[in-house]
């Protein structure tokens, strides 16, 4: 933990088991190909790439919180206000107003949680989950117990026609923002503040670093990426609703784990989270093609994220103490 | 019990035990920082009771005064649950919802044996699922938010696999449960009372009880003292998780039915009911029965807010936003005990 170099943990696919993850992922996309007939088809990628564009962008913002050791909980519901605001606002012709209505909103709602987090010193984890249950709230209330409809098709096919054949406008959006943060924790003080501050909060606040600004940039990042991610979704749907967001946040923290970011903050990079985030995408989706309904999606979902959050923990500590007798002694 | 621990302490004793004995005076016990929350409550339940009988009509008729009997029962057996959780230091238990939701439809399913073997087929169910969370978060050391957070969605799937999202009529009798009544008491209140007495006296009078206070309050010191942290860990996430069974089986009664959604919002009503009863997020501070008070508390601010004509959506955010003051004002209180 104290040997702190940013250099080998930004690496392009993140933190120690870079190699290992991106082998996941071939080989997910490899057996699917091999499995499922119509995994493989320039279609299908462009629909995995639609997937991604969703829960990258979830992810993006969680696993930034997570780099500081926090975790938002309110990612989720965050999707659904986003998504619901922007076509209560945006209407038919004034989209582009919600989607500012919509990111102001979460720019609120992040320096709220990242306020009070800095000033109770409370877990994030509590704080958060008010945000979640207020915001789901919130978001029942927006929908008044019905589904929103636009009728703006012209604005949901600008973001979906495909691009470069496999992409679209919203997967490329999702794309420049993984590169922004990565620029930003690579090639910027802020981001060197960020993983110091996840690292070990204490030592980088008495080395001069703002742990409040840090703080305020990550949870205001997380909500806006998610509220980003409801408005291109709703958008892209032409409706939107209060339960849209329901199982991002169990995908987003599976997919951020899988990427190599360390629920004890400061391990782990934009690369990994850009793997991990395509290799749940590559499983959801194989798992679709091959039938899979709705409640097992679910279940499978929640066991990769059981035995994620295992291994990132002290069995995974402990497998490694298997593989290497002789333990590390400076850590 | 303060003086017996300082008549027989040893040197190591007083090194391992770093429990805050409350202050022996009167004032200490309920008005002190540690307690302040919890007497606010219970006060607080009383001036509503009054101002709501004095100023709104049907308060106190004897249907209403039900309605707040049956929409404490399950909410606060569940909140009884939670608080076991909490006191550990392991925050919450984000899988109660999802345990209930899939005990309705056990229930449900195993009426046709009778009252009692579908009870113990869904406690049964409530044990695995709270083991299963205790030895991943006891033993296997993950973050107890995540790690409830995906068996939520395991159990969710299994439900709905189970169920195929549909209700699932019980063939059976549950009208003891569901609507019986003990004089104007039902039968579901008095079943909270009995486990939530019980509870507090398992937390406050017997061995596992006070590790699982002294774990939440420092479980690096509860290590190295030797208590059984993962035993301990272990047996509370059981706890809840049965809390969790019952609460869905008295969900389920009330219609002798089965319904993945019949249990939504419990996860928030539990948190609620003990944020807002005074057990300390933070783990060792406060008592099994604040969370009891709590439930009772936020019933009857529901039930208020129903007799007067608010709008579900509504009632929603009044909660919340009685949470989050008091969260903020149980901070605060911390901070009051350190300076």
């Amino acid at each position: 933990m104290t040997t702190f170099t940013a250099s080998a943990r930004l690496r392009l696919v993140g933190g120690t088991g870079g190699a290992l993850r991106l082998g996941l992922l071939i080989v997910a996309v490899v057996l699917f190909s091999l499995l499922v007939d119509n995994f493989g088809t320039p279609r299908n990628a462009y629909a995995l790439f639609q997937s991604f564009a969703l829960l990258g962008l979830v992810t993006l913002g969680l696993a930034l919180t997570m780099l500081v050791g926090e975790f938002d909980l309110s990612v989720g519901s965050m999707v659904a206000v986003g998504g619901l605001i922007t076509l209560k606002v945006g209407g038919a012709d004034h989209l582009l107003l919600g989607m500012l209505a919509a990111a102001a909103f979460a720019i609120v709602v992040g320096l709220f949680n990242a306020l009070v987090f800095s000033w109770l010193r409370l877990s994030s984890l509590v704080i958060t989950v008010g945000s979640m249950i207020a915001l789901g709230g919130f978001a029942y209330w927006l929908a008044d117990g019905r589904v929103i409809n636009t009728d703006n098709f012209d604005a949901g096919s600008l973001l979906d026609d495909s691009m470069l054949g496999i992409f679209s406008l919203r997967s490329l959006l999702t794309i420049a923002a993984f590169v922004a943060a990565f620029g930003l924790l690579k090639y910027t003080r802020l981001g060197r503040n960020i993983l110091a501050t996840g690292s070990r909060a204490a030592a980088a606040k008495a080395s001069g670093v703002s742990t409040t600004a840090v703080y305020v940039v990550v949870f205001v990042l997380s909500a806006l990426c998610a509220s980003l991610a409801g408005s291109l979704l709703s958008i892209s749907l032409a409706t939107a609703s209060a339960t849209m967001g329901n199982n991002l946040l169990l995908q987003a923290a599976s997919a951020a784990i899988i990427g190599g970011i360390a629920l004890s903050g400061g391990i782990g990079g934009v690369g990994g989270v850009l793997v991990g985030v395509l290799i749940l995408t590559a499983l959801n989706n194989g798992l679709g093609l091959l039938g899979a309904s709705a409640a097992s999606m679910l279940f499978a979902n929640g066991l990769v994220l059981l035995v994620v959050v295992l291994l990132d923990g002290r069995v995974g500590q402990w497998l490694k103490k298997l593989r290497r007798p002789a333990p590390l002694k400076s850590f | 019990m303060s003086h017996s621990i300082s008549r027989t302490s040893t040197a190591k004793d007083q090194r391992v035990a770093p429990m805050k004995t409350p202050s022996s005076s009167l004032f200490g016990r309920w008005l002190g920082p540690e307690r302040m929350q919890a007497t606010g409550v219970k006060v607080a339940i009383i001036i509503l009771f009054i101002w709501g009988w004095a100023t709104i009509d049907n308060f106190a008729s004897s249907s209403n005064l039900h309605a707040i009997m049956y929409s404490v029962a399950a909410i606060g057996i569940a909140a009884v649950g939670m608080a076991f959780i909490t006191l550990s230091g392991n925050l919450f238990m984000l899988s109660m919802a999802a345990t209930a939701a899939l005990s309705t439809i056990i229930f449900a399913s195993f009426l046709y044996l009778g009252l009692v073997p579908a009870l113990l087929i869904v406690a049964l169910v409530g044990l695995i699922i709270g083991l299963v969370q205790g030895v991943v978060v006891g033993l296997g050391g993950v973050n107890p938010i995540i790690a409830t957070i995906a068996v939520a969605s395991i159990v969710m799937g299994a439900g709905a696999l189970y169920s195929g999202g549909l209700t699932i009529v019980g063939k059976g009798d549950a009208s003891w449960l569901g609507v019986g009544q003990l004089g104007v008491f039902p039968n579901q209140l008095l079943l909270f009372l009995v486990l939530a007495i019980a509870a507090e006296f398992v937390v406050q009078r017997t061995r596992f009880g006070r590790e699982l206070r002294l774990i939440g309050l420092n479980r690096t010191t509860a290590t190295l003292a030797g208590i059984r942290v993962g035993r301990t860990l272990v047996l509370s996430f059981v706890i809840a998780g049965l809390a969790a069974a019952i609460a869905g089986s008295l969900f389920a009664s009330q219609a002798a039915q089965g319904n993945l959604k019949l249990a939504a919002g419990l996860d928030f009503d539990a948190i609620a009911a003990v944020l807002v009863g005074g057990v300390s997020i933070r783990g060792g501070h406060g008592k099994i029965i604040d969370a009891a008070f709590g439930a009772l508390f936020l019933a009857i601010v529901s039930n208020i807010l129903l007799v007067k004509g608010l709008s579900f959506e509504i009632q929603l955010m009044v909660k919340g936003i009685v949470v989050i003051v008091a969260v903020i004002l149980g901070a605060l209180a911390v901070g009051l005990r350190k300076s």
